[in-house]
């Protein structure tokens, strides 16, 4: 391996701009690629959420003594209070600028849009971050690496909290880290993290890989100073008490449903999560409903669902900063060398690795729910992304240093960013608008996940592709059976022009003109509720990506 | 020079092309519609009545069903096992090849594209009568305080819902009611799913509590042994929480089996000596109960067999 020659650099002004430009074009993507993709289940209960909150935030501007009672806020907040309400108040935002002004194309995209400007902010943070803890080219790459991830880049369509709690968390780290170096930052540390808080659960781990990463920066910084060196760090933890005074504050403030009756309704939250139902989840095979979960589960569907080029990037990344941390570590121990390089005092790989890995290992216990799927550990992407343009920025360096006498040198970094990102824009462009049937090459790709039993989608997304079909199959109009997509959601494919208005939803197998059935594994029932009910096992269409079938659709005989 | 020699910079030249190529080779190789189409008119075309028709990947069924579902009835998609049939029609993908294909050459294999397809012979096949399927010239009764209680066919009604946690939508079009008032208290044929969440094509007989619900087929053609298989449906088997339920055969009067199946037996199979001349014609009564029915979901798939069954045709 190569010395470390890339070891930050600070950001400017033209930084910022470049983060700003990722962001715009991510977004302009997303939104360019949204109304090919059917709302799903989840989205379907924010949208009614952000609805009913978005009237709530017109009742607080038009009577602001009335919204502020707790017969009102109730009203407004009990819907869905299983989560937190920032990303369902920004969706129900995006839909009162929609109402007021029409800027976007379908409605659905204004309640999604929140969600797609996360992400694209999430490029500029990440594009930031990489700049500051290795150098641009690390930064740039990372940020492209994290947009052409498949999964993420289905989740960043949604309205939905998996992707602002990504950039949220991401945030809150980033703050953190620059909160050791320059305590102002703990401030803004404290403020993200009550924003997390408001965003989504998962960032309750968050305060426990600080203080595990703030023990390993002390334990360094103490030796360091017993040993005669100068005080490089502070190691008063501004940031936990940032973390402490004003997550709390912004969490409960921000929630106006906790503000009456504010501990049962706490606990009630608290426990929903510790004690979470268990959904469907096949792996392998197998249809996990119930705990114990492979332990395995979030490592092989990183594995298989992250680009194979991209991941290796990552963990030649992690390989290469690992092996040189604990060089540094053990000749600093040693002090076998009077020039022994001392450890660098935020320790940052060890941040990294640990926001990398933590949200992975909580999957891997066997009672964490699996039915997220990759989402549920997306906050560890970022990292991993980091991880992987730092690798891109040392073979560039490598590179460089090997050929310094050629004249092609110089154009090094583009050939090999585009060569190291190819099959993560091919693999990426190709899994829209089946996000989350895409398997990469290391399963076989989607034919060869399905083959393996690997789960092929969930929450019912996929009804959107049928739109075509079901214009044309239904030209007077008529009733479908669902499955697996709610209401809300096959409301909004009506209201976004996807699907007419004399195209019913039916929960009777028996009345519909037409059956779906979203191929999961624990939904093969209905398959057979339908073969029974409709005397046959015939469907009459079949969806499919890469010859893998997605859903399949049956005609009523008794309505044809 | 030296980190040029290391391995993880030439992974960086290696692993992207490996992954495009192997993307390309992917997406290049799924079969297009018009490949299900041709194979499929094939088998259409020389498909005789004992012929069994599958697909492998196990995921392409959907597919299969697409294209040749007209000619697959609900007893070939929920069979619980081979004996019915005498050949075997593989349209495969990939190379891949069903559970049930036997070692062995194929006697013809064809191409249509990226789909080929396969046929096997599978012997002779030893079934007499399939139950399932006889289920219609069947009597049931429902014994309540001792007496015996006629369960009338009926046909009709409009069965309402679908989606999870339903074994079955009722009514069913046919079937044998036992209580009007208590939907799930009837006999059918239908297809449920089992705890491996494969589908089943079987008699659902559903205890209603240490009284039995009985069926009874006259005149049955009983050769050797009757194989029985059955199963509790999936979502109310698989947290292995619900009593067991009993099984009786009875054979021209005689019990010749009683089972017991418990929550994680899965979809069981038995095997059980008619104790008649194999040319015999008799009485095949099957008897279901349990102590607590509660989503005792039971449903049956049987069928007489001769043991010694010669050449296939």
């Amino acid at each position: 391996m190569s010395e470390p020659v890339a070891t930050g650099q600070p950001t400017g002004l033209r930084d910022h701009a470049l983060g700003l430009a990722l962001c715009l074009v991510y977004v302009a993507v997303l939104l360019g690629t949204a109304s090919e993709l059917g709302l799903a289940r989840d989205e379907g209960m924010y949208v009614q959420a952000a609805e009913i909150y978005g009237r709530w935030l017109e009742l607080l501007v038009r009577e602001p003594s009335v919204a502020l009672t707790q017969e009102a806020i109730d009203q407004a907040f009990r819907v869905n209070r299983e989560h937190p309400p920032l990303a369902k108040l920004l969706f129900a935002l995006g839909h009162l600028v929609q109402q007021k002004y029409g800027l976007f194309a379908t409605e659905s995209a204004s309640y999604r849009f929140a969600g797609m400007l996360s992400a694209g902010l999430l490029l500029w943070l990440i594009y930031v971050f990489g700049t500051r803890v290795y150098e641009r080219m690390a930064g740039l790459f990372a940020a492209l690496a994290y947009a052409l991830l498949p999964r993420p880049f289905y989740h960043a369509h949604l309205d939905a909290f998996d992707v602002p709690i990504t950039l949220a968390a991401t945030a809150v780290t980033y703050a953190y880290h620059r909160s050791l170096s320059d305590r102002r930052w703990a401030l803004a540390c404290g403020g993200l993290f009550g924003l997390a808080l408001l965003t989504k659960h998962n960032s309750w781990i968050l305060p426990g890989i600080f203080a595990i990463h703030f023990g390993i920066v002390a334990w360094t910084e103490r030796r360091s100073r017993r040993q005669g060196e100068p005080s490089r760090i502070s190691l008063r933890p501004y940031w936990l008490l940032a973390l402490v005074l004003l997550g709390p504050l912004l969490f409960f403030g921000g929630w106006p449903f906790l503000w009456h009756d504010t501990f049962a309704r706490t606990r009630w939250y608290v426990a929903f999560h510790l004690k979470h139902d268990y959904y469907n989840m096949e792996y392998f095979g197998v249809n996990y409903f119930w705990p114990p979960f492979p332990m395995s589960y979030a490592w092989v569907m990183t594995f298989f669902t992250v680009p194979l080029t991209t991941l290796s990037l990552g963990l030649m990344g992690t390989a290469f900063e690992l092996k040189r941390t604990l060089r540094v570590l053990r000749d600093w121990l040693r002090a076998r060398s009077a020039v022994a390089e001392a450890p660098e005092p935020t320790q940052t790989f060890w941040l990294l690795l640990g926001c990398m890995l933590a949200p992975l290992v909580l999957i891997t216990v066997p009672s964490t729910p699996i039915f997220g799927g990759t989402k549920h550990w997306f906050p560890a992407y970022p990292f991993l992304a980091l991880f992987a343009g730092h690798a891109f920025s040392q073979v560039v360096l490598a590179v460089r240093a090997r050929f310094a006498q050629q004249p092609w040198v110089q154009a090094s970094p583009i050939v090999l960013g585009v060569w190291l990102l190819a099959p993560a824009w091919v693999e990426t462009a190709h899994s829209h608008p089946f996000g989350l049937s895409h398997y990469t090459v290391a399963a076989g790709g989607v034919p060869g996940a399905a083959a393996y039993g690997m789960n092929r989608q969930f929450w019912g997304f996929t009804t959107g592709s049928l739109a075509p079909y079901l214009r044309a199959t239904l030209p007077n109009g008529g009733t479908v059976y669902l499955c697996d997509t709610i209401y809300s959601a096959w409301q909004m494919l009506i209201r976004d022009g996807h699907i007419p208005e004399n195209i019913r939803a039916t929960g009777d197998i028996s009345q519909a003109d037409l059956a779906l059935v979203h191929h999961e594994k624990h939904f093969a029932e209905v398959d057979h509720q339908i073969w029974t009910t409709y005397g046959s096992v015939r469907p009459a269409h079949v969806l499919t990506y890469d010859g893998v079938p997605i859903i399949s659709v049956y005609q009523n005989p008794r309505r044809r | 020079m030296s980190r040029f020699r290391s391995l993880p910079w030439w992974l960086v030249l290696i692993v992207p092309a490996f992954e495009l190529t192997a993307h390309a080779w992917i997406t290049a190789h799924v079969p297009a519609d018009s490949d299900w189409a041709a194979a499929a008119d094939f088998v259409r075309l020389q498909q005789l009545p004992r012929d069994l028709i599958s697909s492998a990947p196990e995921y392409t069924d959907p597919l299969l069903r697409r294209e040749l579902g007209d000619i697959v009835p609900l007893a070939m998609a929920g069979r619980s096992d081979d004996s019915a049939y005498e050949r075997l029609w593989v349209l495969s993908v990939g190379g891949s090849l069903p559970p049930e294909a036997p070692e062995g050459e194929p006697d013809l294999v064809r191409e249509f594209g990226r789909v080929r397809v396969l046929r096997y012979a599978l012997g002779r096949s030893p079934v007499l009568l399939d139950l399932v399927q006889a289920l219609s010239s069947a009597e049931v009764t429902l014994v309540q305080d001792g007496v015996p209680r006629r369960c009338p066919r009926r046909t009709g009604g409009v069965p309402r819902g679908g989606g999870l946690g339903r074994p079955v939508l009722m009514p069913i079009a046919e079937r044998f009611e036992c209580d009007a008032r208590r939907p799930w208290l009837f006999v059918g044929s239908i297809v449920m799913e089992d705890l491996a969440q494969r589908p089943r094509y079987c008699v659902w007989q559903h205890p209603e509590g240490l009284e039995p619900v009985s069926v009874r087929f006259s005149d049955v053609p009983l050769g050797d042994e009757l194989v029985f298989s059955g199963g509790i449906y999936y979502e109310h088997e698989r947290m292995r929480s619900g009593g067991p339920v009993e099984i009786g055969v009875h054979i021209d009067g005689v019990q010749r089996a009683l089972l017991t199946h418990r929550d994680g037996d899965g979809w069981t199979r038995h095997s059980i000596a008619t104790g008649a001349p194999t040319a015999a014609r008799g009485e095949v009564r099957i008897d279901v109960r349990a102590q607590d029915p509660a989503q005792r979901s039971f449903c049956w798939a049987a069928s007489t067999r001769k043991r010694e069954t010669g050449a296939a045709p």
